[in-house]
């Protein structure tokens, strides 16, 4: 047994220096130490095995650290604030040709170019958020049942990932209160990356992007609601459309509806093919009197739309799933 | 949901064809996912007579079937008195039966949306001629039943057409439900055609029976038990109503018509009581309930003491399904005594389920808190007909007509006696509140020009009561089903969507001319794309959720990271603390994919508890932009230069000038990924603050995203970087009109001195106020460990003179003596 801890010193210390240490864990003497069990008396196996089993586990962690100072002591700094290498020179950029912009964030800029052309400001949505926000300050009681249709995750302290931009809502009319007040209009959009908890396939995402939009004056109606989003959608596909609604149901709106155009030309549409395009409504007075605003003195409409489907429509992508695959075959179809 | 037009028909005239229809009802009530035209496959079905059913010889199974069509079918083998032969296997079958057959060439209803719609044939069977064949209730794709064919009600025209007779010449609206939320009225027959009636401009009347808020039940009772209903808690449930009845014969079956009224929209047909309940509820949204009356006193030790009442910690109950689920105080229960008999609104318990022998019932119908049973419905996984309707708030007043309805065809379907009064708590009366509002206040809302006919007519017609208060203003009560009428918003919302929001004219709100400003921090986040995009990367984006595994091959601490406790799948359970480690999972992948050298970056938010949380108390989030580059084969020198460079020319456009220092702590940064002696933090060289990191990343990380060795990339803080630039305007310095000089130098340092302490020193050297110098790097060499040689270009320019050669020598000396001197530099 003494040979044991004397093998396991010898040993240790062969590690401690070696270039290869993994390669004395395969060392004739070991394997001997290992055998030797079935020579020794039954009485005294129990303990020799004890002490053979704490050898290799000594020496199992000495190899792991030798290797991992080898590995430290094998990386050369540089100087981070050389221009090259030594013995290198001038370095390139990689070729303009080549380089792309997501479609998605291409197409979120020219959405919010029209909107910030019509006179709404640009705020981008939160990605991670409170039930406050995504649900309680929208007129949806806890366990309203129209929660169900959110799927929303949650996390271990009971944070949101939103599941709609609308989550900005609360904030945008709190912010835009005083104006309001002093004789102006809120008028502002939100947009950013919302998350349901859907399987992904071809046509569902659990993350995808979202743009809403916030309108409130003293004269607010549904009617012109309609004419600001024909419009936007007549400037994003630059003619004249025909629009539809369907009634709807959200919670912080009310009248609420679904909206729909009737597929552009440059979209290969015929007529009587309609593309249902966003959901939309009259602010629900609850909505407002919790940002402090009179719901009898302003009124307001609020829409929200997902922008996947806008790209898809325009370049005929058949698969959500390409927009968060990090795939360079597909985003590179985007020079 | 599925609504028939055929059932709406019995409550409404419809005269538009079946697209007018679903146009009208897509424009003003709900949308319509799908419309299915259900007579097609029925239209070769026939009612036949069964004239004689025999054993055929040799056959244990097999029956030789005469039956006579009425000689609606042509072209067929008759026998001598005109009848035709089918080969039956059904045990069920006997001489004297109506039954469904389908003749030869028709198509078996069944398979008739499926891929190979199976087409029948006359064809010979053990030598038997077998035309066509007479069809089970599932052949006819209506309901599964095992008991052999479908036989059909009594005294039927032989040769009629079986859709004909049983009103399958239908058609079949699928219904997306959410948007009809907060309409429990339209989850019902009769509240749909009051809808349909309505938005053609139709007045609607509901059945007298429906109107009737306290209808009459048997007076005298003639129970041993006599039950009493208590409901502990008015919050739970507003009204409970319950009757017995006794001789429910559970071996009856409803009439055929209504079980295939009630298959075509999905309910499955079990016997006349369960087929009560089920009827009645897609007639009017009421859900009911039937318990064993026996065994319900049975478990009450002779009492029938109903309670509703919340859960119970480490109460259980026993399901209908067989399951044994763990109530708990968000659960409505119904008890007897205090064994509990159902989850209310869900699913009976098993302890009072009905079966062949029972022989008394009580029937249960009642409204029940629509918040807790939601509780219930996702705890526990229950997802019925009935507390899909529970769950969108039924009203107190609709549970009295239903039962009394209910007590009706029990009798008529079931053969059962009512054997009690009603029994009833109903602590909290459903109220109808007064709207009052003017014709201006609805325009208001809709941008509209309804005149105050219009208004009270289309309110009408839905059956709400309208009192004229003067020439502007209207005081309106909804009927007791429109609980979700509260507000003049709900009014105007009836007022457009029946009249059609299309109808209303689209206009642009005035405002003013004042120009809104983009803001500047989305400027420069699409600046940076730009940039980065000139610069050959492409964008990318990734998700915010990560596989906790990445998190740890990233080197960071996953106790940081937000975890999602009902995430779809382990890839998805972390929030992400940095972008860097789902730009490096991308890496193997595209290389694989044959690209060899690329910079892919993205630019988006990430979060770490560590950040804690902000003044709203939700998480800080970060705006990062990080940038990997890539090149699978080995090239020299460090692959750090390749991405300094990248970075260093976006700090050029916008302006910003950074200075690289080693790693020696983290930084407000996340270091983490990076190996520490090839990587530098980024600081801004005015302010000092550090905005982000960039470097090659360590071994480990190398090898746990099977990265090539030649991979580096940064992640910057992008809010820093914009607050470090923002106002920054470009100085311009006038070109000078005498020519400039070039001269480099060479300089021998110590390896370990830096290359920008001789940039540094150079800078600080003092010159004339019209001199401009720029410096700029042209070699750094060394072929030994100890010293290596750094070549410096400097362009001199003065904006007054040509520059002589002794004025070059003087200032290229001075450069020299100053890093000499400073550095300890030897020029060579």
């Amino acid at each position: 047994m003494q040979d044991i801890e004397k093998l396991s010193t010898d040993l240790l210390e062969t590690i401690s220096t070696s270039d290869r240490p993994r390669d004395i864990l395969k060392l004739p003497e070991l394997k001997a130490a290992y055998s030797a069990i079935r020579d020794i008396p039954e009485s005294d196996r129990g303990s020799y095995g004890r002490l053979v089993n704490e050898m290799r586990l000594k020496l199992e962690s000495a190899v792991a650290i030798r290797e991992s100072e080898l590995e430290v002591s094998s990386i050369e700094p540089i100087d981070v604030t050389a221009p090259w290498d030594k013995n290198t020179g001038p370095i390139s950029l990689l070729p303009a040709q080549n380089g792309t912009k997501h479609p998605l964030s291409v197409e979120l800029r020219n959405v919010v170019d029209i909107f910030t052309r019509m006179g709404f400001e640009a705020i981008e949505s939160r990605q991670l958020d409170d039930d406050e926000h995504m649900f309680a300050t929208l007129n949806f009681p806890e366990n309203h049942p129209a929660r169900d249709g959110y799927d929303t995750f949650r996390t271990e302290e009971g944070f949101i990932p939103p599941a709609h931009t609308s989550t900005m809502q609360n904030r945008i009319l709190k912010a835009g209160k005083s104006k309001l007040e002093s004789g102006g209009q809120i008028a502002a959009i939100s947009y950013g990356r919302v998350f349901r908890n859907e399987d992904v396939d071809s046509t569902h995402e659990h993350t995808f992007y979202q743009c809403e939009g916030v309108f409130v004056s003293d004269g607010a109606t549904l009617g012109q609601m309609l004419g600001t989003l024909r419009s936007f959608f007549e400037t994003y596909y630059g003619q004249q459309l025909s629009i539809k609604t369907q009634p709807g149901y959200f919670p912080f709106t009310e009248p609420s509806l679904e909206f729909l155009i009737e597929k552009p030309a440059v979209l290969g549409g015929k007529p009587g093919e309609w593309l249902e395009m966003l959901g939309c409504g009259m602010i629900h007075p609850n909505v407002l009197i919790a940002a402090g605003i009179d719901p009898k003195l302003y009124r307001g409409f609020a829409w929200g739309g997902g922008i996947e489907r806008l790209v898809m429509l325009k370049y005929g992508i058949d698969d959500l799933r390409y927009f968060e695959s990090g795939k360079l075959q597909f985003l590179r179809k985007f020079l | 949901m599925i609504i028939s037009v055929n059932w709406l028909k019995k409550f409404t005239d419809i005269d538009l064809s079946i697209d007018e229809l679903s146009t009208l009802i897509g424009a003003r009530l709900v949308e319509i996912e799908s419309v299915v035209d259900l007579g097609a496959k029925y239209k070769d079905v026939l009612i036949v007579r069964v004239e004689n059913a025999s054993k055929l010889e040799d056959s244990d199974h097999l029956n030789v079937v005469m039956i006579d069509d009425g000689g609606a079918t042509t072209n067929i083998e008759r026998d001598e008195s005109g009848f035709i032969q089918v080969i039956c296997g059904a045990q069920n079958i006997s001489t004297g039966q109506y039954v469904a057959w389908l003749p030869p060439h028709s198509i078996v209803p069944n398979t008739y949306s499926k891929g190979e719609p199976f087409i029948l044939e006359s064809r010979k069977l053990r030598g038997y001629m077998s035309n066509g064949m007479i069809a089970s209730a599932k052949e006819l794709d209506l309901f599964d039943e095992h008991e052999g064919i479908l036989v059909l009600d009594e005294n039927l025209n032989a040769g009629s057409s079986f859709a004909e007779v049983y009103e399958l010449n239908d058609y079949l609206l699928d219904i997306e439900n959410k948007s009809l939320t907060h309409r429990p009225d339209c989850f019902s027959i009769i509240g749909f055609a009051r809808e349909v009636a309505a938005i053609s401009n139709k007045a609607f009347q509901t059945p007298d029976w429906l109107m009737n808020a306290s209808p009459e039940f048997c007076s005298d009772s003639s129970m041993n038990v006599e039950p009493v209903v208590i409901i502990d808690d008015p919050e739970l449930s507003s009204r409970y109503q319950a009757v017995v009845l006794s001789g429910a014969d559970s071996s009856k079956k409803s009439p055929i018509k209504t079980q295939t009224y009630l298959a075509r929209v999905g309910v499955r047909p079990i016997n006349a009581v369960v087929d009560v309940t089920n009827y009645l509820m897609m007639l009017t949204g009421q859900p009911l309930h039937a318990f064993d009356y026996d065994k319900l006193v049975s478990v009450g030790d002779g009492k029938a003491e109903i309670h509703v009442r919340s859960g119970k910690d480490r109460e259980t109950l026993e399901l209908l399904d067989g399951r044994t689920i763990e109530l708990d105080s968000s659960d409505v229960v119904i008890s007897n005594g205090n064994t509990a008999i159902g989850l209310a609104g869900a699913m009976g318990g098993e302890n009072t389920a009905i079966d062949d022998n029972t022989k008394n019932i009580i029937i249960e119908s009642a409204t029940f808190n629509l918040y807790n049973l939601r509780a219930t419905q996702m705890r526990h996984g229950i997802f019925s007909e009935a507390i899909t309707r529970f769950t969108k708030g039924q009203p107190a007043s609709l549970t009295a007509p239903v039962l009394s309805d209910a007590v009706r065809l029990m009798k008529e379907w079931a053969g059962a006696d009512c054997i009690s009064g009603v029994i009833e708590d109903y602590p909290k009366q459903q109220s109808i509140i007064d709207i009052k509002f003017s014709v201006n206040e609805i325009n208001g809302i809709l941008g509209s020009a309804f005149s105050l006919d219009e208004i009270t007519n289309t309110l009408i017609n839905v059956e709400f009561s309208v009192d004229k208060l003067d020439d502007f203003n209207l005081s309106v009560k909804a009927p007791y089903w429109r609980a979700d009428i509260h507000i003049v918003e709900d009014i105007a919302e009836e007022i457009g969507r029946l009249n059609g929001f299309d109808n209303i004219n689209s206009v642009l709100p005035k405002r003013y001319f004042t120009a809104v400003r983009p803001n500047p921090f989305d400027d420069f986040k699409e600046n940076l794309r730009s940039i980065l995009a000139r610069a050959g990367a492409n964008e990318v984006l990734t998700y915010s959720f990560l596989h906790g595994d990445i998190i740890k091959k990233a080197c960071q601490n996953i106790g940081n990271s937000y975890k999602i406790t009902n995430s779809i799948s382990p890839s998805l359970q972390y929030y992400r603390q940095s972008l860097t480690p789902s730009l490096l999972d991308l890496v193997h992948m595209n290389i694989k994919n044959s690209y060899n050298e690329f910079a892919i970056f993205e630019i988006n938010k990430t979060h770490s508890k560590n950040r804690g949380l902000n003044n709203e108390g939700v998480p800080v989030e970060l705006n990062k932009m990080a940038l990997v580059y890539s090149n699978k084969d080995l090239m020299q020198g460090s692959s750090y230069y390749k991405v300094k460079n990248t970075i260093e020319y976006i700090f050029n456009v916008i302006g910003f000038k950074a200075e690289y220092v080693p790693i020696v702590e983290e930084d407000n940064i996340d270091v983490l990924p990076f190996e520490v002696r090839r990587a530098a933090v980024i600081k801004s060289a005015l302010s000092g603050k550090v905005v982000g990191v960039i470097g090659e990343y360590k071994k480990s990380v190398i090898r746990g995203f099977k990265l090539s060795e030649y991979t580096a990339g940064f992640e910057i803080d992008n809010e820093l970087l914009f607050n470090e630039v923002a106002g920054e305007v470009l100085k311009y310095s006038a070109i000078s009109r005498y020519p400039s000089t070039e001269r480099d130098i060479c300089f021998k340092v110590g390896s370990k001195i830096n290359y920008d302490s001789i940039i540094k020193s150079l800078n600080k050297y003092d010159s004339v106020d019209d001199m401009t110098f720029s410096i700029s790097p042209i070699d750094i060499y060394s072929n030994n460990d100890s010293t290596k040689n750094i070549t410096i270009r400097i362009k001199m320019n003065s904006s007054s003179h040509t520059l002589t050669n002794e004025e070059i020598n003087l200032y290229i000396n001075g450069f020299a003596n100053q890093v000499e001197s400073e550095v300890g530099a030897v020029v060579i």
